[in-house]
């Protein structure tokens, strides 16, 4: 078995973290922009595959309600 | 002569910078952030020095630093050569470490099991953790490598991965380039990383 670690130390704050990467404010408001339209994406086919999933099952009980 | 400081949550990233490593070079980056750490790569620093002392300087501010030897295959372009990069930085790492024990923790990474023991059998006892060359592999090793109170779940650091990976390509393009590993691209995925990990729930905040 490889060996782990065990971390203790805190995480710094993201703003600090952010900061260190020295992007600027402008580029980081693009990327923020870029990463909800990501986001929003992901969640709609997220829908679709949900609603794809649901669809098979409830036609079965559709048919047999009609009969 | 002091000792540089060290950066007790950055992790040094000792990996090819090749084409197929693309997707494992990304799960490195989204994995560390998520877990919070800061990933650091050669490229990722300003130029100006010699390549080997950068390499030298960016190990000793690192607390941590994961040597992934899964490319020991002979490059496909001509003439076919062994990698030695990995190998040399890691030797530097390794000696490091001996010498300062409470200063660096260094890992290892494959892609197979039992390949390092022939690759390098002078690193017999010290076990890898393998990846099995999939990002899924890379981002539940670093969960088992660095264990953190409250770390996010394996499937949100898939989520984050997934999420960043679907910017990856108008990161590339926007920056005009189709190197990853350059600093800029890397300091934007860096930042997407960030962006994902903190938005993945409490636990990842400080």
């Amino acid at each position: 078995m490889p060996r782990s670690v065990h971390i203790t130390a805190p995480i710094d704050p993201l703003e600090t973290r952010i900061k260190q990467l020295r992007i600027p404010k402008a580029r980081q408001k693009q990327l923020r922009a870029m990463m909800d339209e990501a986001r929003a994406r992901m969640a709609r086919e997220e829908q679709v595959r949900l609603e794809e999933r649901i669809v098979p099952e409830e036609k079965p009980q559709n048919a047999s309600a009609a009969d | 002569m002091p000792l540089p400081p060290t950066d007790p949550n950055a992790v040094f990233l000792n990996i090819p910078y090749d084409e197929e490593f693309h997707r494992l070079y990304l799960a490195y980056i989204v994995g560390l952030h998520v877990l919070g750490f800061t990933p650091r790569i050669a490229s990722g620093i300003p130029g100006g020095e010699r390549r080997l002392d950068r390499v030298i300087a960016l190990i000793q501010s690192c607390r941590y630093s994961i040597h992934d030897l899964s490319r020991v295959e002979l490059s496909p372009a001509p003439p076919a050569t062994p990698r030695f990069n990995m190998p040399l930085e890691l030797g530097m790492t390794v000696t490091w470490a001996k010498l300062h024990p409470k200063r660096h923790t260094w890992f290892l990474w494959e892609s197979m099991p039992m390949r390092l023991q022939k690759s390098m059998s002078d690193l017999d006892g010290t076990d890898p953790y393998i990846h099995s060359g999939t990002a899924e592999g890379v981002l539940s090793q670093l969960r088992n490598a660095f264990v953190r109170d409250g770390a996010a779940p394996i499937q949100r650091m898939i989520e984050c991965y997934r999420l960043v990976e679907s910017n990856v390509e108008r990161i590339l393009d926007e920056a005009g380039t189709r190197n990853i590993y350059s600093a800029s691209v890397f300091r934007e995925l860096c930042f997407v990383s960030l962006d994902a990990a903190s938005s993945a729930g409490d636990e990842l905040q400080p």
